[in-house]
C-alpha cells in the first residue's frame, strides 16, 4: 500500500466542493525504482554531518596540543574509521556524478549575449576541476608540495 | 436551487469560447462573463489540431485571393459577406495572438513563418511546428487568466437553454463535480461547443466532440444549417482515426496507391497541379476511389493509401513534422522516415451547425454561437484546412462584441422564473440518474454510429441515407428505454455520456435528413445518384428544424452571394 | 499469436458517498494487442461497469485528460500500450492529488499553482495590432519552445516527492511554465515572475528528484526548467541588490 503523502498535498485553497480521499505517495517512494537513488542523494546529508564532526573532533585536537593530536591520528587508523572514510568518498563520488549529471541541462540557454558551451564541454570543465583539485589538495596534504 | 447571475454565459471553453470571453473584456471590463465548459479548458477539442492557422501575411498574397480561395474551396456556397469579414480580420486576429504569446514558427528574419495549405493559392498558414491547436489554445487560456471577470465554471454540463418569451436569458448546468444543478443567468449566450464528429464510428474528434452546443439550439427552436456538409480529413490513421496533419502534405508529402502510384498526378481527380494539396473533399474522394478500384492497400483495420514522408528526409521531418512522426510511430508503428503512412478518410469537421448571421446571431434574440458549432456560413459545403482556428478567433470575437452589446439592453429575470427551468431540469436529469431501462448507453451508440457510416460516408445514395434516417428515428425512440447504472451523485460520467448519446442523436438526424434532401453533389456532400453540383436547384442553404418526437422539417436559406460567381470548381 | 489477450485490471473506486475509503474492484478485461490502457479501462467503462468514472478526451496525448497511475506509475494512459503490462494490473487514480471519485482526482490546487506565476506575456506597453507581430528569431524562439509543450497532464506532479510533502511548492509544471514565459524574447516580466519563484512554494524546494522528467509524456523536462529557474531567480535577486532601480 502507498504512504500517505501530505494532508494537503495539491488542495486547493478553497476547501474541495466534495469529500475526497486523501493524497498518496507514488508506490515505488521511497525505496524503489528511481526514487530510491534519490533518497541516497539525499541521505547523504548525514555522511556530511558525521563528517563535519570528525573535522570538528580533529581540529579541536590540533588546537589542543601535540599528545591530543598524536591521540586523534591513532584513532582515526581504527577500521572503523576508515570504514566510515571510505564510505564518504563513495558518498561524495555518488553526489557528485549524479550532481553533475544534472548541471548541463540546469544551464540557462543564455547568460547575457554568450551560450553556454555544450554539455560534453560542461562535463569536461566539471570532472576536470574536481580531479584536478582532489590531486592538487592531495599534493599539498601528504606533504609533496610545499614539503 | 442555486441562481448564479452574469452579463455573458459562454458555453464551451475552446478557441473560440475563449477569445470570445477574452473579447468580452476588452470591450468592457465592467461585464462579468461566466466561461462554462464541461471540461477544464485545456482539454478542448481545439488542442489537437495541429496544421496551422490562415491569414493573409506574405507580399505576394491578397484579402481578394484568400477570399477566393475560401469561396471556391466552399464550392461557391459559403456566405460572401462572411467571408470577406473573415479574410480582413484573419491577419489581425493571429497577430493579437502572437502578442498574447502564440509561438508561431519564424522565419530566418524572425517574422512569421507560412505553410502552403490544402486549397490555397499561395502560403498563408501560419503554424506552430505540426501543434497549432495546442499552442493556440494554451496561449489563449494563459492569456485569459490576466481577466479575473471572466469566472470560469469548468466541468459544468450545460443541459438546457433558459429561454424566456423568446429571448436568450441563461443557461442550465449540470455541475458534474457535485451532482447539482445550477442556473447561471446570461443577458446573453454564446455557444462555442465545437462539432459532433462522435456520431461517426470513425473520427478525428476526441470523445467530448458530441455536439451539445447544436443539440442545445436545436432543441430551443433554433434551426441547423447545412448539416449534411460532414468533413472527411483525407489522412486519418486506420483503426483509431488519429489526425495526420495536412501540412505533411504541405511540408511536400506524396498520398501513394497499392503500386506506388501518385494517383493525384497521374489520374483526373478534378485537383489539377494542386495534386496533394487540392480540396480535402476532393482528396478523400480520390482516396475512396482508389480504394473501390482495387488499388488500396489491406490492413487490420481496413483499406488504406499511403501517405509518404519518406523523400522529405530525417532532417525537415524532424525538425517541421515532429507530432506526424510521434503519433505515427506510437499509434501505427511506423516511422515515416523510413516507411510511408496508412492514412483513409476520417471524419473530422462539420461545415454545418447552428443558423447564425455574420454576427454570430441565432433567431432568438441573445443567443449566439461561434466556432464550429456554428454556421455564418464561412465554410459552405467545404473547408479549406487552416481556415477553423482563424473562424474560431475572428467569430468568437465578433459574436462576443455583439452579445456583449446585445446584453446592455436586456434587464434582469426575477429569480423565481429561472428557478423553475433549473427545477425542471434537475426532475428530468434525476430521473435519467440510475434509469432501469433496457438499452445499453454503448450499444446504441455503436448503432449510430454504424448507421451514420453507412449512410453519411463519403459517397452517399438515395437508399443508404434513408437507411440511415429511419435507423436513426427508431434508435431515437428507444433512447427513452435506457438504461443507466450508475446513481451516484459526485462525477457521475454515466449519466453525461446519457445526455450526451441523447445530443448526439439529434444532430446525427439532422445530419441524415439533411444531406437525403439535398438532390445534388457539392463540396463534402457527394451522391452516387446525383453526382453533379445542380445550382439551379441547390444553390441554398438546407435548414433543419426539431420537430419534437418526430422527423425534423426542412426548409431553405438563400446563399449571400457577392463579387465571386459560382463557376465550374477545377484545379 | 493471439490477437486478443485478457489481462486483469485491478481498479482503484471511491464513492464519497457510499465508500469511506478508497477500495478496489477488479475486470477482465480482453486486451486487442493494439491497445492502450485507455482503450481497456474504456472497455471497462462501456461494457463492464459503466459506473466507473474517468477522464479522456483526444487519445492522442495532447489533452493531458487521462493521467493515471498504472502498476504505481504516473503514466497517461492514451499512450502506454497493454502489450508492455503484467497479466494483473493495478490502475488508481494519480498520486499526490486528493481523490475525487475512482480516477478522477481534484484539480483545483493546479489550476492554482498555474494562475501563480503569471503564465502570460508581461510588457511595459502593450503592442498595438497594426504594429504587427513582434520579430523573434527561430534561436529565440527555440530557447524556450521545450518548455511550451506541457499538456498539463500533471503526471509530474504526481511524481514529484517535494509535492507530495510541502502543499505550497508551485511544482513542475506551473515552474516550467513560468520560466517558458521568462525566456520569451517577447516578455519583460521576469523580475516579477522570478519574486514569485524566490516567495511561498519557492523553486528552491526542489530538492533534484528528477522524476518529473522520468514521467513526462512530451519530454518538456520540467527538472531543467526548475533548475534553470533557481539559477535565473538568484541572478535576478543579486542584480536587483546590486541595482534596485536599474537593469532589466
Amino acid at each position: 500500500m502507498a504512504r500517505d503523502a501530505h494532508p494537503q498535498a495539491m488542495q486547493p485553497h478553497e476547501p474541495g466542493r466534495t469529500r475526497t480521499a486523501p493524497p498518496k505517495m507514488p508506490a515505488q517512494f521511497p525505496f524503489a525504482g528511481n526514487y530510491r537513488s534519490y533518497i541516497l542523494f539525499d541521505a547523504t546529508g548525514l555522511v556530511y554531518l558525521l563528517a563535519g564532526l570528525v573535522a570538528l573532533r580533529v581540529v579541536w585536537a590540533l588546537g589542543t596540543g601535540p599528545e591530543a593530536w598524536a591521540r586523534v591520528q591513532a584513532q582515526l587508523s581504527h577500521p572503523l574509521y576508515v570504514l566510515f572514510h571510505l564510505v564518504a568518498l563513495a558518498a561524495v563520488c555518488f553526489v557528485a556524478v549524479r550532481f553533475f549529471r544534472l548541471f548541463p541541462k540546469a544551464q540557462p540557454p543564455r547568460i547575457g549575449p554568450a551560450k553556454p558551451p555544450p554539455a560534453p564541454v560542461i562535463l569536461a570543465g566539471l570532472y576536470g576541476a574536481w580531479i584536478g583539485l582532489t590531486l592538487l589538495l592531495v599534493a599539498i596534504l601528504s606533504g609533496g608540495l610545499f614539503g | 436551487m442555486e441562481v448564479l447571475r452574469h452579463d455573458l454565459v459562454i458555453v464551451g471553453g475552446g478557441a473560440a469560447g475563449l477569445r470570445a470571453a477574452i473579447a468580452a473584456c476588452e470591450l468592457d471590463p465592467r461585464l462579468s462573463v461566466a466561461l462554462v465548459s464541461k471540461v477544464y479548458p485545456m482539454r478542448s477539442h481545439t488542442v489537437s489540431a495541429e496544421g496551422g492557422a490562415a491569414g493573409v501575411a506574405r507580399e505576394d498574397d491578397s484579402l481578394e485571393m484568400h477570399g477566393f480561395d475560401t469561396v471556391k474551396g466552399s464550392d461557391f456556397l459559403g456566405d460572401q459577406d462572411v467571408i470577406q469579414y473573415f479574410v480582413e480580420e484573419a491577419p489581425k486576429e493571429l497577430t493579437r495572438l502572437e502578442h498574447w504569446g502564440c509561438p508561431w514558427s519564424r522565419n530566418e528574419d524572425g517574422s512569421v513563418a507560412t505553410r502552403a495549405f490544402g486549397g490555397m493559392t499561395t502560403k498563408r498558414t501560419w503554424y506552430a511546428t505540426d501543434k497549432v491547436g495546442f499552442h493556440m489554445l494554451h496561449t489563449l487560456f494563459q492569456h485569459s487568466l490576466r481577466h479575473p471577470q471572466i469566472v470560469r465554471y469548468d466541468e459544468q454540463f450545460v443541459t438546457r437553454l433558459a429561454i424566456e418569451n423568446g429571448a436568450a436569458r441563461g443557461v442550465v448546468s449540470l455541475d458534474m463535480r457535485e451532482g447539482v444543478v445550477r442556473v447561471i443567468q446570461g443577458r446573453a449566450v454564446i455557444l462555442a461547443t465545437g462539432g459532433a464528429g462522435k456520431c461517426f464510428p470513425f473520427t478525428t474528434n476526441g470523445n467530448i466532440k458530441t455536439g451539445d452546443g447544436m443539440a442545445l439550439a436545436y432543441q430551443a427552436g433554433v434551426a441547423l444549417k447545412d448539416m449534411e456538409f460532414v468533413q472527411y480529413h483525407p489522412t486519418g490513421l486506420p483503426g483509431t482515426g488519429i489526425l495526420i496533419t495536412e501540412a505533411a502534405r504541405g511540408e511536400g508529402g506524396h498520398l501513394k496507391n497499392k503500386d506506388g502510384e501518385r494517383f493525384l498526378v497521374t489520374r483526373d481527380y478534378g485537383v489539377g497541379q494542386k495534386a496533394e494539396l487540392g480540396p480535402r473533399d476532393m482528396i478523400s474522394r480520390a482516396i475512396i476511389q482508389e480504394i473501390e478500384a482495387g488499388r488500396g492497400l489491406a490492413g487490420p483495420d481496413g483499406e488504406y493509401a499511403n501517405l509518404d514522408l519518406t523523400h522529405l528526409g530525417a532532417d525537415a521531418i524532424q525538425k517541421r513534422l515532429p507530432m506526424v512522426r510521434e503519433l505515427s510511430m506510437l499509434y501505427i508503428g511506423v516511422d515515416p522516415i523510413q516507411a510511408p503512412i496508412p492514412v483513409r478518410p476520417v471524419v473530422h469537421y462539420m461545415m454545418g451547425g447552428v443558423d447564425t448571421d455574420i454576427d454570430g446571431a441565432t433567431s432568438i434574440p441573445g443567443l449566439y454561437a461561434a466556432g464550429e458549432v456554428a454556421c455564418a456560413s464561412l465554410n459552405g459545403a467545404n473547408r479549406l484546412g487552416s481556415n477553423s482556428l482563424t473562424e474560431c478567433l475572428v467569430f468568437g470575437a465578433r459574436a462576443a462584441r455583439h452579445a456583449a452589446q446585445y446584453s446592455k439592453g436586456t434587464s434582469d429575470v426575477p429569480e423565481a422564473t429561472l428557478r423553475r427551468f433549473g427545477e425542471e431540469e434537475r426532475a428530468r436529469l434525476d430521473a435519467l440518474r440510475g434509469k432501469r431501462g433496457g438499452e445499453r448507453i454503448s450499444a446504441l451508440r455503436r448503432e449510430m454510429n454504424a448507421a451514420m457510416e453507412a449512410g453519411c460516408g463519403v459517397y452517399r445514395s438515395e437508399e443508404s441515407m434513408a437507411q440511415c434516417v429511419s435507423a436513426l428515428a427508431a434508435l431515437r425512440g428507444r433512447f427513452a428505454d435506457l438504461r443507466v447504472d450508475d446513481k451516484s451523485r459526485v462525477f457521475n460520467t454515466e449519466i453525461l455520456a446519457a445526455i450526451e448519446l441523447g445530443n448526439m442523436l439529434e444532430v446525427a438526424e439532422s445530419v441524415a435528413v439533411s444531406a437525403l434532401a439535398r438532390r445534388e453533389s457539392r463540396g463534402a456532400h457527394t451522391r452516387r445518384d446525383f453526382p453533379v453540383r445542380d445550382d439551379l436547384n441547390f444553390l441554398h442553404h438546407t435548414l433543419c428544424l426539431r420537430q419534437g418526437a418526430g422527423a425534423p422539417r426542412l426548409d431553405k436559406k438563400s446563399v449571400t452571394l457577392g463579387k465571386w460567381i459560382p463557376e465550374e470548381r477545377k484545379y | 499469436m493471439s490477437e486478443v489477450k485478457t489481462r486483469k485490471f485491478v481498479v482503484q473506486r471511491f464513492d464519497p458517498d457510499v465508500d469511506q475509503a478508497p477500495r478496489e474492484q477488479s475486470y477482465e478485461v480482453p486486451c486487442q494487442r493494439n491497445w492502450k490502457v485507455l482503450d481497456a479501462i474504456n472497455f471497462i467503462k462501456d461494457e463492464l461497469d459503466g459506473t466507473l468514472s474517468h477522464r479522456w478526451s483526444c487519445r492522442m496525448a495532447v489533452c493531458g485528460s487521462c493521467g493515471m497511475n498504472v502498476d504505481g506509475v504516473p503514466t497517461l494512459t492514451c499512450k502506454k500500450p497493454v502489450d508492455e503490462l503484467p497479466d494483473v494490473v493495478t490502475v488508481e487514480p494519480l498520486s499526490n492529488f486528493p481523490v475525487v471519485r475512482d480516477l478522477v482526482v481534484e484539480l483545483e490546487g493546479f489550476m492554482e499553482k498555474l494562475t501563480k506565476v503569471k503564465p502570460f506575456i508581461l510588457r511595459a506597453k502593450e503592442r498595438a495590432v497594426e504594429e504587427g507581430t513582434h520579430r523573434q528569431s527561430p534561436e529565440e524562439l527555440e530557447e524556450f519552445k521545450q518548455f511550451s509543450l506541457c499538456i498539463n497532464c500533471m503526471l509530474c506532479y504526481a511524481a514529484c516527492p517535494v509535492v507530495a510533502n510541502e502543499p505550497e511548492f508551485l511544482g513542475p509544471a506551473a515552474i516550467a511554465l513560468g520560466h517558458r514565459y521568462n525566456l520569451d524574447s517577447r516578455d519583460e516580466g521576469a523580475a516579477e515572475r522570478n519574486e514569485i519563484f524566490r516567495g511561498e512554494g519557492t523553486v528552491f524546494s526542489c530538492s533534484y528528484a528528477n522524476e518529473c522528467s522520468e514521467v513526462c509524456p512530451k519530454h518538456v523536462d520540467p527538472a531543467a526548467a526548475i533548475n534553470q529557474a533557481k539559477f535565473g531567480a538568484v541572478i535576478d535577486w543579486a542584480k536587483h541588490l546590486v541595482l534596485p532601480r536599474g537593469g532589466k
